[in-house]
């Protein structure tokens, strides 16, 4: 695998979509390729920092309140 | 009136999966109030639609996509150009501060505000915004994501490759915004 193969894949690899073959070459390029190492942890990083901070909103107690007393 | 056991026991799932509707919604519209309008109006067209709802499957995508529907059946028409993203070209983030001599994780990402991130993923448009909020924040598969949607996976990849180049380019304005690069080459501005 080369570097334009490599960064093709990251999305995929950060996403856990590639199957194991793939991930396995992918895992080899990094190891052995510096630069691709860092971008890669880079876009985990990236996505990692999406998740934090849109993931801190929680629905408010009383809407799910209501939403029990409408539903259930 | 007294709900069967088999409808409450159904409305006491779907509630599980309360905050991940609530944060997509408030995503979405980008305002509390109406947040909780659709999610409300989802729950109960989820209730009324119980009987299409195939147990074992994916609770949380299926409520995703009933509440995600309500918002494009009321989105359409009103705001179409927003529905849209520009071509921003190949924008890669990484490579913009490596060139600009930054540390792009310790000098940028670390340094950008929560309220800096969310206000980016708010910014896209809503066909891309849903893709992050699918895959990046509630880590659906690309295949959970394209039943949701109701797309192929392939269209859920290049939106969501085309929502990170956005993405990646709103967060590098703040950078510059914020001082946190100079964003003229100069690379990251030095500690006090």
């Amino acid at each position: 695998m080369n570097c334009n193969d490599c960064v093709e894949k990251l999305d995929r690899y950060v996403d856990r979509e590639l199957n194991n073959t793939e991930v396995l070459e992918l895992k080899l390029h990094l190891e052995g390729c510096p630069p691709c190492a860092d971008q890669y942890e880079f876009q985990a990083s990236l996505k990692r920092l999406v998740k934090v901070c849109c993931d801190q909103d929680t629905a408010p107690e009383a809407f799910r309140e209501k939403l029990r007393q409408i539903l259930l | 009136m007294a709900e069967s056991p088999a409808r409450t026991a159904f409305a006491e799932e779907a509630l599980t999966h309360l905050d991940t509707l609530y944060r997509g919604a408030l995503r979405l519209t980008r305002d509390p109030d109406q947040a909780q309008d659709l999610v409300q109006e989802a729950y109960l067209r989820a209730l009324r639609y119980q009987h299409s709802y195939q147990p074992g499957t994916n609770m949380k995508a299926w409520l995703f996509a009933i509440m995600r529907n309500l918002f494009w059946d009321r989105f359409k028409g009103s705001r179409k150009e927003d529905v849209s993203l520009d071509d921003v070209g190949e924008f890669v983030l990484y490579d913009k501060l490596r060139d600009e001599g930054a540390k792009p994780e310790a000098d940028v990402l670390d340094k950008l505000a929560a309220s800096e991130v969310v206000e980016a993923v708010e910014k896209l448009p809503p066909l891309h915004r849903e893709v992050v909020l699918l895959v990046d924040v509630e880590g659906f598969s690309y295949k959970d994501a394209a039943q949701t949607l109701g797309v192929p996976i392939g269209t859920v990849m290049s939106r969501l490759h085309r929502a990170r180049q956005q993405l990646q380019r709103s967060l590098y304005d703040y950078a510059v915004e914020s001082g946190i690069v100079h964003g003229n080459g100069a690379g990251p501005v030095p500690q006090q």
